[in-house]
């Protein structure tokens, strides 16, 4: 009797040990135990990338590009003087919190700057009937951890970084998301367009999760700048 | 201010040599342009480029405007330069959700405040600049910005 009752024991506390990383794991790693990778929270830029190519490099500019590139002057034409919307990538690279929803077929990021919402549609593929906009049709599917969103549809009006980095309505962005670790969020950006660059080039901003944090409410009601369409 | 200036310049009896009534007279232009140019001033910034970023200069003043307002909130001080006169400084600070993160608040600054500026002065000599810090008249001192 008594022998039953300690090898009973012994074989619970094996299994016990054997279960006790995965019950952990469950919990600390909810992103890697979930079905769909968990991207949520209020996320803050690691560093402030002003130029996307810092002095001494340059994008690979088509003649166009590089002559819209020389008018950019922060003072006078910046669209987001007077507060017009940063756009895409530029939105994802001001040095305000974004916060990041996952609702069913949607990735919401919800911008501080302006208060602007990314829908990231994620039960369709582009519209053909798309109207430009300041932020483009963006749509996104999962590749295994990471999220990938391919966004059309832009109008011409927004730089692409806050030096002044020219697009045109061709402005084609393919991004992947990825959680490296549970504080540090990573976006990868690919710009394509044929009108203002020869190639394609890849920019990346690193974030790092803000526990507490809420967006603020954002209205611009004191700018005091003048915007001078280009 | 202009008439001013023109007396220090022909004044040539006063103390210091050639080279102090240059720097004198350039520092006197500079603050009377300020002084005229400041009321219709564009301040524009949407990088830190129009600032010079290696200097954190100290403006000492006495607040006549708090806007607690975004794009960015502004104080703006009586300050005097080095003549006594009054020179009105404009700090600029980042965005009301980011300064909440740093402990301001809307009744941080009054008018009537004593207070110690500390920033990046505009490049271009306006008198105008980028907050890192304030302090009180009691010496306590406030951060700007995030880190």
């Amino acid at each position: 009797m008594l022998r039953y009752r300690v090898k009973s024991s012994i074989v619970a506390g094996a299994a016990l040990v054997l279960f006790l990383p995965a019950i952990f794991c469950q919990t600390a790693n909810p992103s890697k135990a979930a079905a769909v990778p968990d991207l949520t929270g209020v996320w803050m830029i690691d560093q402030f990338h002003p130029a996307l190519f810092p002095k001494g490099t340059m994008p690979p500019f088509t003649p166009w590009g590089e002559a819209q590139f020389k008018k950019a002057d922060t003072l006078v034409n910046d669209p987001n003087l007077a507060c017009l919307p940063h756009g895409i990538p530029r939105m994802m690279f001001v040095p305000l919190p974004m916060q990041i929803f996952q609702v069913p077929d949607m990735v919401l990021i919800y911008e501080e700057a302006g208060n602007q919402i990314r829908q990231i549609h994620m039960n369709r593929g582009h519209r053909t009937d798309l109207d430009p906009t300041y932020n483009g049709d963006s749509v996104g599917k999962w590749d295994g951890q990471t999220l990938v969103v391919d966004t059309v549809g832009f109008n011409d009006v927004t730089w692409l970084d806050h030096v002044g980095l020219p697009h045109t309505d061709a402005l084609h962005v393919v991004e992947r998301i990825h959680r490296a670790d549970h504080n540090t969020l990573v976006d990868d950006f690919k710009i394509e367009d044929p009108k203002a660059y020869t190639t394609p080039w890849t920019a990346s901003q690193t974030y790092h999760l803000k526990p507490g944090w809420e967006i603020a409410e954002y209205v611009c009601d004191n700018n005091k700048y003048v915007y001078h369409e280009k | 201010m202009f008439p001013y200036t023109v007396m220090i310049l022909k004044n040539s009896s006063l103390p210091g040599g050639i080279a102090v009534k240059i720097k004198r007279s350039i520092i006197l232009f500079a603050l009377a342009a300020g002084v005229i140019l400041l009321p219709g001033a564009a301040f524009a910034h949407h990088s830190t480029a129009e600032y010079d970023m290696t200097t954190v200069s100290p403006i000492k003043g006495t607040v006549t405007k708090f806007e607690w307002s975004n794009p960015h909130a502004y104080i703006y001080i009586e300050a005097k330069d080095d003549k006594g006169n009054t020179v009105e400084w404009t700090g600029e600070l980042a965005s009301l959700g980011m300064l909440a993160r740093v402990n301001w608040k809307r009744d941080t600054v009054k008018p009537g405040d004593a207070i110690t500026m500390y920033g990046n002065r505009a490049k271009d000599g306006r008198t105008v600049m980028r907050l890192e810090k304030i302090a009180f008249a009691n010496g306590q001192e406030l951060s700007a910005q995030v880190r």
